[in-house]
């Protein structure tokens, strides 16, 4: 396989999950800010900090509400962190790799392509945001599925699951370093509505059920935390992320230095103890983990790419 | 009387499918009957069904500066082209002819230089072209082939004639729309194949490596790994680079795959590290090809191609500077350089043709510039032509300021009735030119494709082919004589 086409296609895997992801944590965002009272102190700004794009942000120089938040994080796409960027650019890895990859996918993103050029900014606006939003996560699910189920267990797929599993967990340690940020930040009215918060953040992973089935009933700060890094059977904790990719990297020749960054990663997964940390703990942890995960990137180009 | 069940009716042209008194030509008869059998309303629906199988099986072109949408749907007519068998073969022995000569006389070229000193082309139509390059002077390809891929345009004139219209020697482009459409057209009548002795064309992937590898450097000839070099997906042949290489089981590769090693070898960076190429199949032109060599400015090409490939490192089809003997005022001398070089009178006469640098000429073309066609002497596709009966009299001025002030690029010929063929418009069918492209491929051995690309004017009394330009396409079919 070219290094050039595994480059593309990792890519594909990548920005595929990134617009999935976006889509979803601007869904429940919008979702948690009906749910809970403007005392709670949850803002749109927030988001920009999830992206961690706050000085992408700040160099435009824009107005910081609601509309200019989205239309930043949705529809912009000059800028490198909207979700129509990222549809873009998995368009483009997509369009370069036809000849690996299934044709429906090509069809597919097309019109995940044209549905998001015509429809984000209204979304961004508040109109419908709630459709279009579920229905760019609905056609990005269909086109992992037909990417999934009918590619062959060869190179192109490992690039295209390594790309989505590193995406996946980056993005699922963004979610958790912003949760937990809450559970200090007003004990009294998180104790109250901390439920909301959390089952929340569970369901904009589309975790909720797949907690329930894990742990007991009730919906725990802590837990949901332990939930999303460590579970290795929840495709989008970032263990079973992690597990995944390393998979897929031991499946390609000369993968030595990746695997090895990988497993750095369970390492520090193995050695965390999340019961009793408070927030700038789970932040530094948080961080920590985007950092590996960003090395792994870099072994992985460094050993695959041009 | 035939196809009475769509008013066809031949027009003040030959046609290939039916004759003048209306009756359908021999080879044709029983192609011509199976559709007078059917009724419009069927035929119609057989467009619809190939249409959707193309859309299905995304053979598709690419048209510049379409903005998001760069993929069109490729355009095919289902009424097929049909010529006899006896005749297709003593074409083919024309394209055998002439590509064998071409080659003997670029290798001349770039190195004895025979021909010139002999006084048989003058020196000066060599030393103006664009397409020689210095670079390849005192080197000879292996067989002493340049052009490995040829396509020739072939057109039928009002008298039956079948004239060589031009020699694409670069990177000639065509033959995989030539293998859909038979697809295509396969599975929406597949009961005529079952009934007629039609030439299949589909081995030409199979000739077409087995030409790469007989190009690649003899020790490597056992294991010869092939690629096929393209500008990329915006290139308007991007879609036939990758069905070629799909079907020849070779890696598709730009610029970036490649690098050309100390040792003066040419490797892809892979997953599992550089591996050696031993021929590239190139589908970029020449001065794009090596940066190192031509044009620095080119993203497209491999630093150091040239040097890999005059080291014997690497073979190149096309050879870099075999579109020397792609020019519109050498392809003027074609007949006299079978004649120097093989001996021989041309199999396939050209298509009469003034060069205005020959000032008596230029003179003729001048005056009756509204009767000719006048084409620059390195343009592809179409472009920057002049057909003179459809032109106005402002083009036919701006022209001839043309031509008197650059004399050397152009040439004209007189504007040929191109031959028909019944073709579905609407309901109904209606002749429409067309002319034919066969592709001829020289390494070790030469094979011809059994018949090529048929591409036809869509518009009425248009006589541009030109898929950029609204042409669209037919199955061309060698049927068998009978016994």
């Amino acid at each position: 396989m070219l290094s050039r086409a595994a480059e593309r296609v990792y890519w594909s895997g990548r920005y595929l999950e990134r617009a999935e992801n976006t889509a979803r944590i601007v869904q429940q965002y919008s979702q948690l800010l009906l749910d809970l009272p403007p005392e709670v102190g949850v803002d749109w700004r927030e988001l920009i900090r999830i992206f961690g794009v706050a000085d992408s942000f700040a160099a435009r120089g824009a107005d910081d509400d609601e509309t200019a938040i989205l239309q930043f994080l949705l529809a912009e796409r000059d800028g490198a962190c909207s979700l129509a960027y990222s549809v873009q650019m998995a368009r483009e890895n997509i369009r370069n790799t036809r000849d690996l990859l299934p044709q429906e996918a090509w069809e597919n993103i097309n019109e995940l392509y044209r549905f998001t050029r015509d429809s984000l900014a209204l979304a961004a606006a508040g109109e419908n945001r709630f459709e279009v939003l579920a229905e760019c996560i609905g056609r990005c699910q269909q086109i992992n599925g037909i990417l999934l189920g009918t590619m062959s267990y060869l190179s192109p797929h490992h690039f295209l699951t390594l790309g989505q599993s590193i995406e996946r967990a980056d993005m699922t340690s963004r979610i958790i370093d912003v949760a937990a940020a809450y559970i200090q930040k007003n004990e009294q009215l998180v104790r109250r509505y901390g439920s909301t918060l959390w089952t929340n953040v569970l369901k904009s992973v589309s975790g909720f059920q797949m907690y329930r089935q894990y742990q007991q009933p009730q919906v725990d700060g802590l837990r949901v935390i332990e939930f999303l890094l460590f579970d290795p059977a929840f495709p989008r904790a970032i263990r079973a992320c992690i597990d995944s990719a390393l998979e897929s990297s031991e499946a390609l020749p000369r993968s030595a230095d990746t695997a090895a960054s990988l497993k750095s990663v369970q390492h520090v997964l193995d050695s965390s103890v999340v019961s009793g940390m408070d927030a700038a703990g789970i932040s530094a942890l948080m961080d920590d983990l985007q950092k590996r995960l960003a090395g792994a990137h870099r072994s992985v180009a460094a050993t695959w790419f041009l | 009387m035939t196809l009475t069940n769509f008013n066809y009716a031949v027009g003040d042209y030959c046609d290939e499918l039916i004759a003048p008194d209306g009756t359908p030509r021999p080879h044709a008869a029983r192609l011509v009957s199976y559709f007078d059998a059917m009724e419009p309303r069927e035929l119609v629906e057989r467009q619809r069904a190939a249409n959707s199988t193309i859309a299905d099986m995304g053979i598709s072109f690419t048209v510049y500066s379409e903005g998001d949408n760069i993929d069109r749907a490729w355009p095919l007519d289902i009424i097929p082209r049909a010529m006899a068998g006896s005749e297709w073969d003593r074409v083919e022995e024309g394209l055998v002819q002439r590509l064998k000569a071409l080659n003997l006389f670029i290798d001349d070229l770039y190195n004895d230089r025979r021909i010139i000193r002999d006084k048989v082309v003058p020196a000066d139509i060599i030393d103006s072209s664009n397409n020689y390059l210095e670079a390849c002077r005192g080197f000879s390809p292996r067989h002493g082939v340049w052009a490995n891929v040829c396509g020739s345009d072939l057109v039928r004139d009002r008298d039956g004639t079948v004239y060589v219209l031009e020699d694409n020697l670069r990177v000639p482009s065509g033959v995989a729309y030539m293998l859909e459409n038979r697809t295509v057209i396969k599975r929406v009548f597949p009961s005529l194949f079952g009934n007629l002795n039609i030439r299949s064309v589909a081995e030409y992937p199979t000739q077409l490596s087995a030409m790469l590898e007989s190009i690649a450097p003899p020790e490597r000839a056992d294991s010869a790994e092939i690629v096929v070099l393209t500008p990329g997906i915006y290139n308007s042949a991007y879609f036939e680079h990758s069905l070629l290489a799909r079907t020849m089981g070779a890696e598709l590769v730009e610029g970036g795959d490649l690098t050309v090693g100390d040792d003066d070898c040419v490797y892809m960076h892979t997953i599992d590290g550089l591996r050696r190429v031993d021929t590239v199949y190139r589908r970029i032109d020449d001065t794009f090809m090596d940066p190192e060599a031509f044009r620095p400015d080119s993203m497209l090409g491999v630093p150091g191609l040239l040097r890999a490939w005059r080291a014997g490192k690497v073979g190149i089809a096309n050879a870099p500077g075999s579109g020397v003997a792609d020019d519109k005022v050498v392809y003027t001398y074609v007949p006299d350089i079978i004649r120097y070089y093989l001996g021989e009178d041309a199999i396939i006469p050209n298509v009469p043709t003034w060069r205005c640098s020959d000032p008596a000429h230029l003179d003729h073309v001048l005056a009756n510039i509204a009767d000719l066609v006048v084409k620059p002497a390195n343009e592809s596709g179409g472009y920057g032509m002049l057909v003179g009966p459809h032109a106005t009299r402002a083009d036919h001025e701006q022209f001839r300021r043309r031509l008197a002030a650059d004399p050397r690029n152009y040439i004209a010929q007189p504007t040929l009735s191109l031959s028909t063929a019944p073709t579905l418009c609407g309901d109904v069918l209606e002749p429409r030119h067309l002319d034919l492209r066969p592709f001829i491929l020289q390494g070790e051995d030469v094979s011809v494709t059994a018949g090529g690309l048929t591409r036809v004017a869509l518009r009425k009394g248009s006589l541009v082919v030109n898929s950029s330009q609204g042409g669209g396409s037919k199955d061309t079919w060698i049927i068998e004589d009978a016994d």
